[in-house]
C-alpha cells in the first residue's frame, strides 16, 4: 500500500516562506487564510531569535528555527474520526482529505485538530487572482479547508507544490511504506520528530533536526516513484535522477531545479550539519 | 366532573400575558432576521475565527442541555420508584424540559456554516464522531420529553376535550394503563438523560487537542451540572409561575427541592471540581502552599462567577434551614446556580481555545478580521467576544424556548388538584 508522508529538513529550512506561498498560488487558499505556515522557533515575532546579542555582556546565545506547519496528515487523524458526516475522510495512499460538498461546516474537526491546521470559510472566500488555478476543487463560504498534500497533483505523480518549490530543498515527499523511498531512509537514518507526538496522533509529516540530510535528492517535479528506475541510494551519493529537464514542459516550468548537468543535492557533503 | 381534577396555569392571557408573548415575538423575529443576515454574510458576522472557533453558540448549546436535565429527572425518577413525590411538579417539569432541549438543538443551526446540508446526518453519518452520537440523543430525548408530557396529560386533556388529547378517551381504565406506561417512559428517560449529558461531555472530553478537554471527569461533571442547573431553572420556573399563574407551588415540596438542589451544588461545584483541580495542582507545584493556592484558586473570571457567585453563595443559602424555607432564598440561589453554570460552559470553551498547542509566531491565519481578537490577520492565542448578531440570534432561540413553556401553561393541563397528589389543593387559586 501507498502511504504519503513528508519529511521536512529543519536544518536546511531558510524560512524564506516559499512553500506557504506557492501553497496558497496552487490550492487558490482564500486571503487572510493559510494551509501552510512557516513559523518561528526563537523570538516573539516572526524572524527573530531568542537570547541577547553578545555585546554588553549578553549571552550571545541567538537561536532560531523554522517550523513549518501545515495539516499533518495524522495515521490517527482526530479530525476524520470526528466528522459527524464523513466529509473528512483518509484515502487509501494515507491523505487526509476534506470533501467539500459533504462539509457541513460545524467545525468539529478544527476543535479536533491540535496542530490547528485547519481553515474555515468565514465569508465569502476572496482569491488572487480571482479565478485561481482552476487546478483545485472550488470551496465555497462555510466549510472548512486544508493542505490536502496537493493530492491533484500527487494523482498526477507529481510532488506537492511546497516540495518542488522549496529551494533549500528542505521538503521530501514521498512513501513511508516503502523502505526504499527517500522519506522512509531519512526517518531512519535522522533524528526525526513528530509535532506533538504526545498526543498520539503519529503525523506522517516528520521533521529532521540535528544533522542536516541531503534533501529532496531529484530534481524533477515529478515525484520520486516516477522517475524511471532511480533509486539515488543505489550506487553510492553520486547516483542521482538524470532527467532533470523532462518534466519542464508539465506545466510549473520554470523549476530552479534545472540546473544543467548538475543535478545533486547542493548540499556539502559534510557530514556535521549546520547549526543554524 | 373529570376536569375539574386538572388545572391550566393560564385560562387566558391578560394584557401582561400578552405582552409577555409580544417582547416573545419580538425577540424571536430579531433573532430570525440576525440569523438570515449571518446566512448572508457567513459566520464572519460572529465573533469566532480559525483560532476559536467555536463560540456563543456552542456555550449556550452546553447550557440548555444541562438545563433540559432537571425537569424529566424530577419527574421521572419518582415515576420509577412508584412514588408520588414532587406529583405538583411533574408536568412543569417535562415542559422546560422539553423547551430547553428544543432550544439546545435549535442553537446548533445557527452554529453550522452550511445547515441546507444537515440532511448529511443521516445520509453519511460517520458512528466514530461523539457528535453524530449527540445529534441522535438529543432529538431521542426531545422526542422523548414530547412523549412523555402528553403522556402525562393526555387523559385529562380529553377530559376537557382539547383537541391536543388526539381522540384518546378519558377512561379510568386508560389512566391506569397510562400509569403503566409512565413507569417504563420513565425508566427509558432516566438513562437517556444520563446518555444525553455523558454524550454532550464526551463531545469535549474525546479530544486531545483543546487543553483540559481531555479529561475523563467531563462526563460526570455535565451530569452533575444537569442536576444543578436543570434543577435550579425546574425552581426558578416553578416559582414564577406560582407568583404569575395559576399554577401552585407546594411549599414543602418546594424547600425539599431547595435542599437537593444544595447537594447537587455541593456534589458538582465543592467535591468534583476539587477532584478535577487537585491532581494538576499537586503535580504542577512543589510547595505546600503552592499546591494549595493552585488548587483553590482559579483562572478567569468565568471561574469565580461559576465557583462563588453560582455555587459557593446558593450553597450557603441553601445550607440553613432557616434560610433555605423562603421562598424568595430558593429562587435566588436557584437563579444563581443557572448563572454560574452558565459561565461554567463558557470556561470550558475557553480552556479550549485559550492557548494554542502551537503558539509560535507568528501564528494562525484568523481567516477574516476581528476587531476582538487582533487588528491582523494572526493571532498566537484565543481571543473570544460575541458579537450582536451571536447575542440577537440567540436570546431569539431562548424566546422560542420561553413560547414553548407559556404555550405549555396556556394549553395543557399542567397540574393535577384532586387530593391524592401532594398539590396543596386548600389554597385559593390566584389570578
Amino acid at each position: 500500500m501507498t502511504n504519503y508522508g513528508l519529511v521536512i529538513d529543519q536544518e536546511r529550512c531558510i524560512g524564506c516562506q516559499a512553500c506557504a506561498v506557492s501553497c496558497k498560488q496552487e490550492n487558490n487558499v482564500p486571503m487572510g487564510q493559510f494551509w501552510n505556515r512557516v513559523l518561528t522557533e526563537g523570538g516573539d515575532k516572526m524572524d527573530t531569535p531568542s537570547g541577547g546579542y553578545p555585546e554588553d555582556g549578553g549571552s550571545g546565545a541567538l537561536d532560531m528555527q523554522y517550523q513549518p506547519t501545515a495539516c499533518q496528515h495524522c495515521e490517527n487523524a482526530p479530525c476524520v474520526k470526528v466528522c459527524p458526516v464523513n466529509a473528512t475522510y483518509t484515502r487509501d495512499d494515507g491523505i487526509v482529505e476534506i470533501d467539500y460538498d459533504k462539509c457541513i461546516g460545524c467545525r468539529y474537526c478544527m476543535a479536533a485538530c491540535p496542530y490547528n491546521a485547519r481553515v474555515f470559510n468565514w465569508d465569502e472566500p476572496e482569491h488572487m487572482p480571482e479565478a485561481g488555478t482552476g487546478d483545485v476543487a472550488a470551496r465555497p463560504q462555510g466549510v472548512v479547508e486544508k493542505c490536502t498534500f496537493c493530492s491533484h497533483r500527487v494523482d498526477e505523480g507529481l510532488d506537492p507544490a511546497c516540495v518542488v518549490n522549496c529551494p533549500a530543498d528542505a521538503r521530501i515527499f514521498g512513501d513511508l511504506d516503502d523502505e526504499g523511498s527517500t522519506v522512509s531512509k531519512y526517518i531512519n537514518e535522522y533524528e526525526t520528530d513528530q509535532l506533538l507526538e504526545d498526543r498520539g496522533t503519529n503525523p506522517k509529516t516528520h521533521y529532521i533536526s540535528g544533522e542536516m540530510s541531503p534533501g529532496r535528492p531529484q530534481t524533477s517535479d515529478k515525484m520520486e516513484s516516477e522517475l524511471d528506475d532511480v533509486s539515488p541510494w543505489s550506487d553510492g551519493a553520486e547516483d542521482v535522477p538524470a532527467e532533470a529537464g523532462e518534466s519542464d514542459s508539465s506545466g510549473s516550468g520554470g523549476s530552479h531545479h534545472s540546473i544543467e548537468g548538475d543535478a545533486a543535492p547542493h548540499v556539502p557533503a559534510v557530514g556535521s550539519g549546520g547549526d543554524d | 366532573m373529570a376536569a375539574d381534577s386538572s388545572r391550566i396555569a393560564i385560562p387566558a392571557f391578560g394584557t401582561k400575558g400578552k405582552l409577555w408573548l409580544g417582547l416573545l415575538a419580538s425577540l424571536m423575529v430579531a433573532g430570525l432576521a440576525a440569523w438570515g443576515y449571518q446566512l448572508t454574510t457567513g459566520l464572519v458576522a460572529t465573533g469566532m475565527r480559525n483560532v476559536f472557533s467555536w463560540g456563543l453558540y456552542i456555550m449556550m448549546f452546553v447550557l440548555f442541555v444541562g438545563l433540559s436535565a432537571g425537569g424529566l429527572i424530577i419527574s421521572s425518577a419518582p415515576k420509577f420508584f412508584h412514588s408520588h413525590r414532587y406529583e405538583g411538579f411533574a408536568r412543569l417539569g417535562v415542559l422546560v424540559s422539553l423547551a430547553c432541549i428544543t432550544v439546545a438543538g435549535l442553537l446548533i443551526l445557527p452554529d453550522i456554516g452550511r445547515p441546507e446540508r444537515l440532511y448529511q446526518f443521516f445520509t453519511s453519518p460517520d458512528f466514530r464522531s461523539p457528535m453524530v452520537w449527540d445529534f441522535g440523543i438529543v432529538i431521542l430525548y426531545g422526542v422523548l420529553n414530547l412523549w412523555y408530557l402528553w403522556l402525562l396529560t393526555r387523559r385529562d386533556l380529553a377530559a376537557r376535550g382539547s383537541p391536543l388529547a388526539l381522540d384518546v378517551d378519558d377512561t379510568d381504565a386508560g389512566r391506569e394503563r397510562d400509569r403503566t406506561l409512565m413507569f417504563w417512559t420513565a425508566a427509558l428517560a432516566l438513562p437517556t438523560a444520563v446518555a444525553l449529558h455523558s454524550v454532550t461531555g464526551w463531545i469535549f472530553a474525546t479530544q486531545i487537542g483543546r487543553g483540559d478537554w481531555f479529561s475523563p471527569l467531563v462526563a460526570p461533571v455535565f451530569i452533575a451540572k444537569a442536576l444543578v442547573s436543570g434543577l435550579g431553572l425546574l425552581l426558578v420556573v416553578s416559582i414564577l409561575a406560582d407568583r404569575l399563574t395559576n399554577y401552585e407551588v407546594n411549599r414543602e415540596e418546594l424547600t425539599s427541592l431547595g435542599k437537593l438542589l444544595g447537594i447537587f451544588l455541593a456534589l458538582h461545584v465543592v467535591y468534583l471540581l476539587a477532584a478535577e483541580r487537585l491532581p494538576h495542582a499537586w503535580a504542577n507545584h512543589f510547595e505546600f502552599w503552592a499546591i494549595t493556592e493552585s488548587f483553590l484558586i482559579g483562572e478567569s473570571v468565568y471561574f469565580w462567577l461559576w465557583t462563588v457567585v453560582g455555587g459557593a453563595v446558593p450553597l450557603v443559602m441553601l445550607m440553613i434551614p432557616s434560610l433555605r424555607k423562603r421562598v424568595s432564598v430558593i429562587f435566588t440561589a436557584s437563579l444563581l446556580a443557572v448563572f454560574g453554570t452558565m459561565f461554567e460552559g463558557i470556561r470550558l470553551v475557553f480552556t479550549g481555545y485559550e492557548v494554542a498547542n502551537i503558539n509560535l509566531p507568528p501564528g494562525i491565519s484568523l481567516g477574516g478580521e476581528y476587531a476582538g481578537i487582533t487588528t491582523g490577520i494572526w493571532a498566537t492565542a484565543g481571543a473570544y467576544t460575541p458579537t450582536l448578531v451571536e447575542v440577537v440570534v440567540t436570546l431569539g432561540i431562548v424566546a422560542f424556548g420561553a413560547l414553548i413553556v407559556t404555550l405549555g401553561l396556556k394549553y395543557v393541563p399542567i397540574q393535577r388538584v384532586d387530593g391524592q397528589y401532594a398539590t396543596d389543593g386548600g389554597t385559593q387559586e390566584r389570578q
